[in-house]
Parts: C-alpha cells; sequence; structure tokens
C-alpha cells in the first residue's frame, strides 16, 4: 500500500471528534492522503464509532489508520494501524491485521526506528517543539536524517512541522510529513491543508 | 485446544481474580497470579489499564503460560486485540469498550467472551450476542474502580443471574465475609480484585474465599 506524504494525525483534546468528522470530508479534498485517528484516553466502543463514520469518508487514495488499537482498525475497515513505539511489535500487528494492511510504527530514536524497521513506515519527532508535546526537547532535524538514513522504509517527520519547514524536513530524505495542530488548530484547517500539500508538491517525490 | 463451555465454563468461575498492578503492594503480577492460583483461584484477568502495551504483552505472555499450566481460564480486558495475541481463554468487554458482537466477530467462537452489564436490558442483549458469561456488580461498595458506579446490590445480580441463561458472576467488595451471599444470589462464582491482589498473604486471602465459595454452592448441591 502507498504510503502518504500528509498524514493528519486527531486529537479529540485540539478537536472533538464530531468537529473532526465534519471536517473531514474537506480535509481529505484538500490533499490529507492518511488520517490517523488517535485518542488513547478513549473508551474503544467510542473509538469504533469514530472510526466507522470516518472509515466512509477517508476515501482512496486517502488511508485510515487507527492508533494502537488493531481490535478496533479490524472492525472499522481502516487500511492499518499507527502503532506505539511501546506498544504490538509489527509483526505481531501484522498476524492480527491480515495482508494487504498498513502498519507504521512511531519512533523516537534511530535504535528504535531499526527495530520497528519492519513496519510499513515510520513516524519520526517530534522533530521541532511542539505544544503537543509540552516540554519535550525537539529532536532536530539531523535526529531524523539519522533514522531516514539507518532504515530501508518510508519515514514520516512529524512535531512542529509547518508548510515553511517542509522543504528542509524533506531534504533529511523523509517521505513526508505528520500533523496535529498545524491543521486542526489552524484559524482555517482546509487552507492549512493546501499549504501544506503546496508544499511537499513543490519539493516533489522522494 | 480445551473450550472453557458448560460446566467447565462455571467452575473455572468460581474464583476469578483480577490484576491490578495500583492495589498489588509492589509485588509483580506474575507473582501475585502464582500466588492466588495456588490458594485456588480458577481464573485470572489480566487487566491493563495504564503503561506501554509491550510491557503488558510480555506479563500477558507469563500469565498465559501459568494459566495453561495450572488448567486455570486466562482473560484478558477490553483489549481484544492484546487477547488474540496472548492467545488467552477469553477477552472481557464492558459497555464503553467494544460491543459484544464485534468481539465476538473478531474472536471466533473458542474464545470466551465474558461482559459486564450495568442493565437486565444489557445483560439480556449480550446473552443473545453471544456472550458466555456475565460480571454484574459491584455487588457491594468498592474503591478498587472509581468508574464503577455506586453499589447495585444482590437483588440486582439475583434479578439478572435469574433472568439469563449464562453463568453470572459477582463483584465489587466481594470478600470472604459477604461471598457466601453473592453464591446464595445464585451467581456461580466471585470476581475479586483487592481482596486477593491487595491481600499481605494472597495464596491464604484466595484460599480463604475459595473455601467460602465452595461451601455455597455446595448449599446449593453444586
Amino acid at each position: 500500500m502507498r504510503v502518504p506524504r500528509l498524514h493528519l494525525v486527531t486529537d479529540p483534546e485540539v478537536c472533538p471528534f464530531d468537529r473532526l468528522l465534519a471536517l473531514l470530508p474537506a480535509l481529505v479534498a484538500a490533499g490529507v492522503d492518511g488520517v490517523h485517528l488517535r485518542a488513547p484516553d478513549r473508551a474503544a466502543a467510542e473509538l469504533l464509532v469514530v472510526a466507522q463514520v470516518a472509515r466512509r469518508v477517508v476515501v482512496p487514495p486517502a488511508v485510515l489508520l487507527v492508533n494502537d488499537r488493531i481490535d478496533v482498525a479490524v472492525l472499522s475497515e481502516a487500511d492499518g494501524v499507527q502503532l506505539p513505539e511501546r506498544g504490538l511489535p509489527p509483526e505481531g500487528a501484522r498476524r492480527l491485521l491480515g495482508r494487504g494492511r498498513l502498519i507504521g510504527c512511531s519512533v523516537h530514536s534511530v535504535t528504535a526506528a531499526e527495530r520497528a524497521a519492519q513496519a510499513g513506515f515510520l513516524l519520526f519527532g517530534n522533530v521541532f517543539e511542539t505544544a503537543s508535546k509540552p516540554g519535550r526537547a525537539a529532536a532536530g532535524l539531523k535526529a531524523l536524517r539519522a533514522v531516514t538514513r539507518a532504515v530501508p522504509c518510508p519515514v514520516i517527520a512529524i512535531g512542529g512541522i509547518t508548510p515553511e519547514r517542509v522543504p528542509e524536513v524533506v531534504a533529511t530524505g523523509a517521505h513526508g510529513v505528520a500533523v496535529i495542530r498545524g491543521i486542526l488548530a489552524a484559524p482555517d484547517p482546509v487552507d492549512a491543508v493546501h499549504a501544506f500539500r503546496a508544499a511537499l508538491d513543490r519539493v516533489g517525490a522522494v | 485446544m480445551t473450550t472453557w463451555r458448560g460446566a467447565r465454563l462455571r467452575e473455572a468461575l468460581r474464583l476469578y481474580v483480577i490484576t491490578d498492578r495500583a492495589l498489588a503492594r509492589g509485588r509483580a503480577d506474575i507473582e501475585i497470579a502464582r500466588e492466588a492460583i495456588a490458594g485456588g483461584a480458577t481464573a485470572l484477568q489480566l487487566r491493563w489499564k495504564a503503561g506501554p502495551l509491550s510491557e503488558a504483552l510480555q506479563v500477558g505472555h507469563a500469565l498465559r503460560a501459568l494459566c495453561r499450566e495450572a488448567g486455570v481460564l486466562f482473560v484478558v480486558n477490553d483489549r481484544v486485540d492484546l487477547a488474540l495475541a496472548l492467545g488467552a481463554d477469553g477477552v472481557h468487554v464492558g459497555v464503553s469498550d467494544l460491543p459484544v458482537p464485534e468481539t465476538r466477530k473478531l474472536v471466533g467462537e473458542s474464545m470466551v467472551v465474558g461482559f459486564s452489564p450495568e442493565t437486565l436490558e444489557q445483560a439480556l442483549a449480550a446473552e443473545a450476542a453471544g456472550a458466555d458469561y456475565l460480571g454484574v456488580g459491584p455487588v457491594y461498595p468498592t474503591t478498587t474502580k472509581p468508574d464503577a458506579g455506586p453499589a447495585v446490590g444482590l437483588e440486582h445480580l439475583a434479578q439478572i443471574a435469574g433472568a439469563v441463561g449464562i453463568p453470572v458472576v459477582g463483584i465489587g467488595g466481594i470478600t470472604a465475609a459477604n461471598a457466601a451471599a453473592v453464591i446464595r444470589a445464585v451467581a456461580v462464582g466471585v470476581a475479586v480484585i483487592s481482596a486477593v491482589v491487595g491481600a499481605e498473604d494472597v495464596r491464604e486471602a484466595a484460599r480463604q474465599l475459595r473455601e467460602v465459595v465452595d461451601a455455597a454452592l455446595a448449599e446449593r448441591g453444586q
């Protein structure tokens, strides 16, 4: 499965589910091609309902990924899962998901990246400082470059990424970017998606 | 593969111990489980509410092996994916977890599905959807689960146990001192957390509870 380049990671604290679901069709139409349903504090029943609604609007070429919960991913017929660094290992997730699903792993170091290299792609961050991870120092572009060089699979950068920073991020060998607040907390989320998309298209495919 | 149905499942639900790291006084889950089983626990549930899943997987593998060796029913709470990854005997869901029909769809026919209803209607719907047993409570006031709500009492337990055909275990605030009343409300067993996990002598606490449960069941000729 094709690995998306512009990932939207959801956060119910930043954007409640009802608003998110209302926004999603326009965000996908504007160029988000990967949607990560992420809500670690929410119970599975709620997550499943949201995933099932999201499934109807996140249509190809965009892919829907469920964070952490492989059971919810299977039931909602999502395209795959995003595993936390200390979640189930990718090979275990693959057995539960079946073939043809996309497995992303979140990593915060080269060591973790090498360990998770069997994944379809890695999410590395936080590259810059971000309000989503207050008090956590930015890993920086150098660390991002080290990860992209260490693993054969595509690496997606996350954490404080803006459209202006896309060229330097992609220059490290990153395949794409993942965004929470840069889209969901933007004055106009659709405009923000257009700006990210334009920036990614300008630097071209890696 | 052994199936946990009918009489075998009812037997396995006599003394159902649920792990809780916060109550374990720093003792490892596996240590608690070993002692509880030595004292007479017949089912063990891994309840993982905080901490990385990779760690739950490690702990779960050890518990899985221990329970298999001891012939104890091994159940995973809430996370159906974890239950499947561990090859658990069962999975237990509540009203805010994955619904029973979806849970059954994921685990297939051989795995036991337990459900905690809050109402009689939910209990009947879960039975119709393929739940194998119910956990009803809190029977008595409990501090273990802050979200569990006020005690529903023995009458509520008796009402549900009388209305469904699947076995029912009571949960919430159960100790050796009040467990007999739970069994007399037609429960097949008791589920406990703090009474065993939080006990200074886990094995002895389990042994006492099991003794009370067995005696009360014997009164019914079971």
